[in-house]
């Protein structure tokens, strides 16, 4: 037998790291059930067989209970209480052993009538009954297994010290919690996003993870070793040494770049002729925050909120959001929180049934949608605004492309203030309020909306989809998606000049800004407020502390008088270049 | 047979803990018992049925028993709703 090539799998980056370790795959599926149909005579012994399975469930669900009560805790394993509580369900039994008694086998007839129940939760128009079907799913799956004599994956059983990656469709709430850090090392999935579950997980953890593998499941086997990136996004399944060595080497790499960054984190971010910048973090999730505060970041420049909203059941209540706002304000000690209001499509709304659009990126969204639905916006300000009295909050809209949107979200607020003073609840009422600048029309139009707001923030990936008439999310388009197009790098300096000459402070939430050139661009166009993930922080303040405003000036002044965005790039290439050889 | 009226208190109403909870209370006794909704009359002793319900904070719902210990069955159920099932 020759040695097999090693087989690299590609996913969606969830939680940084890197490690090698061997694969426990969790095949936690609906088995298939054979049809077979069994005579009279055997129909007592068969009912006995579904007894003795689910009392055989039932006991190994105590134990599963037991093991995650010590690691997740009595209230979080009480949920394996509900999925005993449906094993024992008598009525339920009975539709089996009704089914049992016309001839059916036991793990037929089970998994029947669970189809059945499944389909009934999943299509309740009530939230409360479709959030029990990963339960419903989770007794499917082990009581069938006992049926069929299937091998049992619980992770709990894994050794101390294990070192596994643990290998799975998607991690279900009731897999989460037997989740034992003592034994595993990673965790890869064929579903999620970045924003799922088992990512957010993953990262609170500090757990490497990749996810969105699509089939990972298939093509892995318990005890593969197996190479996880979880900064890549990348499994490398079964790998040679020469790759063993260089994952090795990488890790360390990964590690030693952390503490270099870790030195310049708590460096002033300063430009090389001396001008003072202010770098904030993005936190797109509540697990980022901590990672967010120890960044050496001056405050949140972007607290998204659509966490809140997107994926969930039901609309998050005035308390809990509440909570969410404080959690990220009490963490910044002071330090300034902008927190955007909802910016989602009605079709990302837990509530209301809104129909599918066409266009979503030119449809019912952000302020447009809160300001329809006052009621779900009023309950986002009065959240913002009970938060506030914990620091320095201000408020961003989304999507603004008039000043009477600005006007109308003004009145919600004050509104939303009045009800809180009424009902004598700690609240602060004086909370700034600014608008995203990410349309064309709201760079043409900022020296209105500047006489009513108190800042700016340039978010760049609208801007530059809603300039270009370029699609962000379409990969045809991804080399026509261009930041450094001179109309952008326009429309970004006219904002920049209106904001200085009304006194506000405009500053620069994306992603973007944690590239060199765009940084680079940024801080040559006048911007002084830069925000960036967590985890780019310390890297923009190096790119920072290496360059002279004047010499960004002066290229981008060239760039935006460039014919082509492929000339503004390698003007602007050029000169940080030159910068960065002559101020390593 | 005795029968009351009950409001659901506590703010996530009738999830899966708390259905798990009245199950293991009903469990207790020998009287028939049920809880009703609207026009929704389930099992208060399986648990499906309950979760069935969907009772959220501020659902009325009626609990009824029937049987030797019916009214103490009726106490208890209600003492675990009203209590919000040790949740807020």
């Amino acid at each position: 037998m020759g040695a097999r090539a090693s087989l690299p799998l590609n996913g969606i980056p969830a939680s940084p790291g890197i490690v090698v370790g061997a694969a426990h795959l969790l095949r936690w599926e609906v088995p298939e059930v054979p049809t077979r149909v069994i005579p009279d005579e055997a129909i007592p012994a068969e009912l006995e067989r579904l007894n003795a399975a689910l009392r055989k469930a039932v006991e190994r669900l105590q134990d599963v209970r037991e093991r995650a009560e010590r690691t997740a805790g009595a209230a979080e394993s009480a949920i394996f209480d509900v999925q005993i509580s449906v094993i024992q369900d008598e009525e339920l039994a009975g539709r089996v052993r009704l089914m049992i008694g016309q001839g059916f086998t036991a793990e037929r007839a089970f998994d029947t009538v669970m189809v059945e129940s499944r389909e009934h939760f999943a299509r309740s128009a009530n939230a409360m009954m479709r959030e029990r079907v990963g339960d419903l799913t989770d007794v499917h799956i082990r009581v069938l297994s006992v049926l069929l004599g299937l091998p049992d994956y619980d992770p709990v059983d894994l050794p101390k010290g294990a070192n596994a990656i643990l290998i799975t469709h998607d991690l279900t709430p009731s897999l989460t919690l037997q989740l034992d850090r003592e034994c595993i090392a990673a965790i890869a999935t064929d579903a999620g996003t970045r924003t799922s579950h088992v990512a957010i997980l993953a990262r609170s953890l500090g757990l490497p993870a990749v996810v969105g593998l699509l089939d990972a499941t298939t093509r892995i086997e318990t005890g593969d070793r197996v190479i996880l990136d979880g900064t890549a996004g990348t499994l490398l399944v079964r790998p040679t040494t020469a790759e063993l060595s260089q994952a090795d080497a990488r890790s360390r790499a990964e590690a030693l770049q952390r503490a270099q960054l870790a030195k310049v984190a708590g460096a002033e971010a300063i430009t090389a002729d001396g001008v003072r910048l202010t770098l904030r973090a993005n936190v797109d999730l509540p697990d980022e925050v901590g990672t967010a505060a120890t960044s050496g970041a001056d405050g949140v420049g972007l607290m998204r909120t659509e966490f809140l909203v997107v994926g969930r059941a039901s609309m998050p209540t005035e308390d809990e959001q509440y909570e969410s706002y404080s959690n990220v304000i009490r963490a910044f000690d002071g330090r300034p929180v902008v927190i955007r209001t909802f910016d989602v499509g009605g079709d990302k709304l837990p509530v209301g049934g809104y129909p599918h659009e066409p266009n979503p990126f030119l449809g019912w969204r952000a302020i447009r949608m809160c300001l329809d639905e006052p009621e779900l916006f009023k309950t986002q300000l009065r959240a913002l605004l009970r938060a506030a009295v914990h620091g320095d909050v201000r408020i961003m809209l989304p999507l603004v492309v008039s000043v009477d949107e600005v006007r109308q979200a003004r009145f919600l607020l004050e509104e939303s203030a009045r009800e809180l003073a009424a009902r004598g609840i700690a609240h602060r009422a004086d909370i700034p309020l600014g608008v995203m600048i990410e349309t064309p029309a709201a760079v043409l139009t900022a020296d209105a909306l500047a006489a009513e707001v108190a800042f700016f923030s340039i978010g760049t990936n609208d801007l530059v989809q809603y300039t270009l008439a370029v699609d962000r999310g379409n990969a045809s388009l991804a080399s026509r998606f261009t930041p450094l197009h001179p109309a952008v790098l326009r429309l970004i300096r006219r904002t920049v000049r209106v904001g200085a000459d009304h006194g506000l402070d405009v500053s620069v939430c994306g992603e973007m800004a944690s590239e060199p050139i765009m940084a680079f661009a940024l801080i040559g166009l006048g911007v002084r407020t830069l925000s960036v993930a967590p985890l780019s922080v310390a890297a923009v303040k190096q790119i920072i502390r290496g360059i002279h405003t004047s010499v960004a000036a002066e290229a981008v002044t060239r760039a935006c008088d460039a014919g082509t965005p492929a000339a503004a790039e390698a003007v602007l290439r050029a000169a940080l270049e030159q910068e960065l050889s002559e101020n390593p | 047979m005795v029968e009351r009226l009950v409001t659901v208190r506590n703010s996530h109403g009738i999830h899966a803990r708390p259905a798990a909870q009245i199950v293991k209370t009903t469990a207790k006794f020998a009287s028939h018992i049920t809880i009703t909704r609207d026009d929704l009359e389930v099992n208060a002793k399986s648990i499906m049925g309950v979760m069935m319900l969907a009772a959220e904070c501020g659902a009325e719902i009626v609990l009824r028993a029937d049987g030797a210990d019916e009214t103490e069955a009726l106490d208890a159920l209600a003492a675990v709703i009203a209590a919000g099932f040790g949740e807020q």
